[in-house]
């Protein structure tokens, strides 16, 4: 086994820090969905491809400067959440179909997009430049992509703007009440169902932004979808898919702890390290970190 | 009946077996399953390694597939059988994930995207399966002794305590029925179904690689189920005949088959999500705000 | 005598809310106990605490003489003490008869092998349970409808079912929680009739209920709790007359 210098640990432990942050996010948007409306959303990992996907034909094919691209992309992708959920989820909710259906709707909504965006952008995976540069910031025998920061950065603003929205907006506080009781909340006159569409549009959102950070430091292609699903999925599970905070953390330690493995296993288990981690929690802390997962 | 028929026969009745023991799963017992193209392809690539490199006779690699499904399905439901509804649905979705990225990765034994080729027809001896009808013949008697055998399992003591627990877990835990190792249960005799059908989907089409048993299969078994009826024991039959033989009738469209599927489930939902041609789940909890 | 159950200082909190606080009682052999008190006193807890589905704070629960305190469900009605629920969880997609046989799992034997082969041993005990079942269900009036699905029967009838169910696992003691619930005065006098015949055989019920008329009529004892406290414990004739039960209902206070 090669020895690894601290430097090169600490290396992958940051870029395992911007990794965890992307699942982070995605985390949160299987939470805001839950929270809402009880639902685990399965096409959750396609809105980052999506995200990712968009901003990338915005930019190269639609030519928009860079910018743009990655401003607009969240918000199409929020918009086609919001179609999504009021064609596909919207009427199943109504004639309060199983859950079964439901989650078998959302799956085939994923199977769908995937294959959608597989015919209409190819099997290639695609890229775009990252912002500010491709210059790497050097600092005592670590070297960060600049690419880094604004997934940190950008995560962290985007959970900063989240609580706040949360808090002090009457939307996001009836999401709130929403969550913590959805009979309650219903009798004090909360449109349930406009929030289910809300949520479904900020997970979407959330998603998509959480693609256009991370395709810069590696592709986009039409079948990273389930991966993000899954890695955002269990990002939730750590936390103890209550809240959002606690998906974010659960997001940076799975990061972290996948990266650490890729180190003395080959990157292609990468997925098997998330299942395994998946697996350690829910027999030895199935309530989450945080939060109440499961009733036993 | 030529041969081509025989053989989108052959694989129709291939998925009706894996459907059965789904529909033993998620019909009776009421869990969730995405992840059973896993035991499909434990039963496939176990076959396939063991009668092409080491020269395994073909029944006996079978079985092998069948017993390691089981223990794969016992290990892996423990832990995630605790879950309910869609956390279990995506704890098994991750587990189809990940036996793809086995598959891919453990290139010294599964030889990756390469695949395995020139996998030895099924048979016994001297008696070996070359024809479609052949072929036909064989899988349709498993049909027959899948949903003999699923019919059996259900009219049992064992039956009952599976539908209890579709019933409702907590009173079938307040008569003494022990829930989690029960679903377990259900789970590993579900794999066994899927193992025995993937293994001889190597065998009849004599190659497999990943994308064999990719997230399409989930589709397509959910698809039949829903179909042909979820709780019934001859449901997911009907389902895998009707929706097995689609692809006669959608041969021009044959790149857009994935999306084509989804489309249609998603349609079948939205309009009969109670299944089309049968009894579906338990009567769903009044939801709040509709 | 010995009780058959005993609950000594039994407690449990949700968060900051103390919903059960060192409450004791015993129920004895062959007979009936009822646990009555305004909503949101706790007995549906009591219920859940005693039947294993939650574990107590602090406090022991014994039953036959064995120290069961935080012991799971499925142990409980192995020792013998099942309960029903306060929302009926019927097997509503499965037969009447076919709801009755679960409740003889306990009490029968056979897995996957059984299933499969169906050796004599195991199809004659499924007809020996089979008929035990249809006795039961003639003993609860739902003789007729025995291939009917459960979901089809009107309430009262389902609620008499679940009855027929949990006795079907052979209890010693049987818990029901709220039996009474939304029956009217015929089926409820039926209940009654049916609790009765139940103790007479040697059982014992301990049961939730908020009909007082059902309460005076059958019960031998009354717990009262309120807030999650015990504040009587009696013959019925004297909870009736308790001042601080009469507090605790209507909020009065009565003069010494």
């Amino acid at each position: 086994m090669i020895a690894y210098g601290w430097s090169t640990l600490a290396q992958f432990a940051i870029s395992g820090l911007a990794v965890g942050c992307i699942y982070g996010l995605v985390g949160i948007g299987f939470v805001v969905i839950f929270n809402a409306s009880g639902i685990v959303n399965f096409a959750q990992g396609s809105f980052v491809m999506l995200g990712g996907m968009t901003a990338y034909a915005l930019y190269t094919l639609g030519g928009l400067p860079l910018w743009l691209a990655a401003l607009l992309s969240p918000m199409v992708v929020a918009a086609l959440g919001f179609v999504l959920e009021a064609t596909v989820i919207r009427p199943l909710w109504r004639r309060q179909a199983p859950l079964l259906v439901l989650i078998l709707a959302t799956l085939e909504l994923q199977v769908m997009l995937e294959n959608g965006t597989m015919h209409g952008l190819g099997t290639d995976p695609h890229t775009f430049p990252a912002f500010g540069g491709s210059e790497p910031v050097r600092w005592g025998g670590v070297s960060v992509a600049r690419q880094t920061f604004w997934i940190v950065g950008g995560s962290l603003a985007l959970v900063a703007a989240l609580a706040l929205f949360y808090r002090r907006t009457l939307t996001g506080q009836a999401m709130r009440a929403c969550a913590v009781n959805r009979e309650v909340a219903a009798l004090l006159a909360i449109p349930v169902e406009r929030m289910l569409a809300g949520s479904f549009a900020l997970s979407a959102a959330l998603g998509a932004a959480a693609g256009v950070l991370i395709t810069p430091t590696q592709y986009t292609a039409f079948h990273v979808a389930l991966p993000f699903g899954i890695s955002g999925f269990v990002a939730a599970v750590i936390g103890g898919f209550g809240n959002a905070t606690g998906a974010f953390v659960g997001g940076l330690i799975l990061g972290v702890l996948e990266s650490l493995a890729v180190v003395f296993i080959a990157s292609g288990y990468k997925d098997v390290v998330t299942f395994v981690v998946l697996l350690a929690i829910l027999f030895f802390k199935p309530t989450g970190l945080f939060g109440s997962l499961v009733e036993e | 009946m030529n041969d081509y028929i025989l053989t989108v026969l052959v694989l129709a009745g291939i998925y009706a077996i894996i459907a059965v023991g789904l529909n033993i799963f998620t019909g009776y017992t009421g869990q969730i399953s995405f992840g059973h193209n896993a035991f499909a392809a434990i039963g496939g690539y176990t076959s396939a390694i063991l009668t092409t490199d080491r020269g395994w006779p073909p029944l006996a690699a079978l079985f092998a597939g069948a017993l390691l499904a089981v223990v794969a399905a016992t290990l892996v439901g423990y832990p995630t059988l605790r879950l309910r509804g869609h956390y279990l649905a995506m704890a098994t979705l991750a587990l189809g994930l990940i036996s793809y990225v086995l598959s891919v990765q453990l290139e010294g034994l599964t030889r990756g995207f390469t695949g395995i080729s020139g996998i030895p027809p099924l048979g016994i001896g001297a008696l070996v399966m070359t024809t479609p009808r052949a072929y036909f013949v064989l899988v349709w008697l498993l049909v027959a002794a899948a949903a003999g055998s699923a019919w059996l399992i259900v009219h049992s003591r064992l039956g009952l305590s599976l539908r209890a627990i579709r019933g409702g877990e907590d009173a079938a835990r307040a008569l003494g029925i022990d829930v989690t190792r029960y679903k377990v249960q259900a789970l590993a005799i579900s794999a066994a179904y899927a193992s025995v059908a993937g293994s001889i989907f190597g065998h009849f089409v004599s190659y497999i690689s990943p994308e064999a048993f990719g997230l399409y299969m989930v589709v397509l078994l959910f698809t039949m189920l829903f179909v042909g009826g979820i709780g019934t024991t001859l449901g997911p039959v009907v389902g895998a005949l009707v929706i097995g033989s689609l692809p006669e009738v959608l041969s021009g469209f044959k790149d857009y088959r994935e999306l084509i599927y989804a489309a249609v489930l998603i349609v079948i939902l939205l309009f009969a999500p109670r299944g089309v041609l049968g009894l579906v789940a338990r009567r769903p909890a009044a939801r709040p705000g509709t | 005598m010995s009780a058959l159950l005993s609950v000594a200082s039994l407690t449990k909190s949700f968060g900051g809310l103390r919903a059960v606080r060192t409450v004791s009682f015993d129920v004895t052999a062959e007979s009936i106990t009822a646990l009555i008190g305004p909503n949101g006193a706790g007995k549906t807890t009591v219920f859940n605490l005693v039947s294993g589905f939650l574990r107590p704070d602090g406090g022991r629960v014994h039953f036959a003489g064995a120290n069961v305190t935080g012991r799971a469900p499925r142990e409980m009605a192995k020792l013998g003490l099942v309960r029903t629920f306060q929302r009926v969880q019927l097997f509503a997609d499965m037969t009447v008869l076919d709801n009755v046989l679960t409740g003889a799992h306990l009490h029968t034997r056979g897995g996957l092998p059984a299933a499969l082969f169906r050796p004599p041993a195991t199809r004659a005990e499924r007809a020996r349970v089979e008929t035990a079942a249809r006795r039961l269900l003639e003993r609860v009036g739902l003789g007729a409808r025995a291939s009917d699905p459960a979901g089809t029967l009107a309430f009262g009838q389902q609620r008499l079912l679940e009855i027929a169910r949990a006795l079907a696992a052979r209890p010693r003691l049987l818990l029901l929680d709220e039996p009474a619930a939304g029956l009217n005065p015929a089926e409820t006098q039926r209940l009654g009739a049916l609790i009765e015949s139940v103790r007479n055989e040697g059982l014992s019920v301990l049961f939730i209920e908020h009909d007082m008329n059902l309460v005076m009529t059958i019960a031998g004892r009354v717990v009262v709790l309120d807030f999650g406290e015990k504040i009587a414990e009696g013959a019925p004739d004297d909870i009736q007359r308790h001042p601080r039960v009469l507090e605790a209902y209507l909020g009065v206070e009565e003069p010494a």
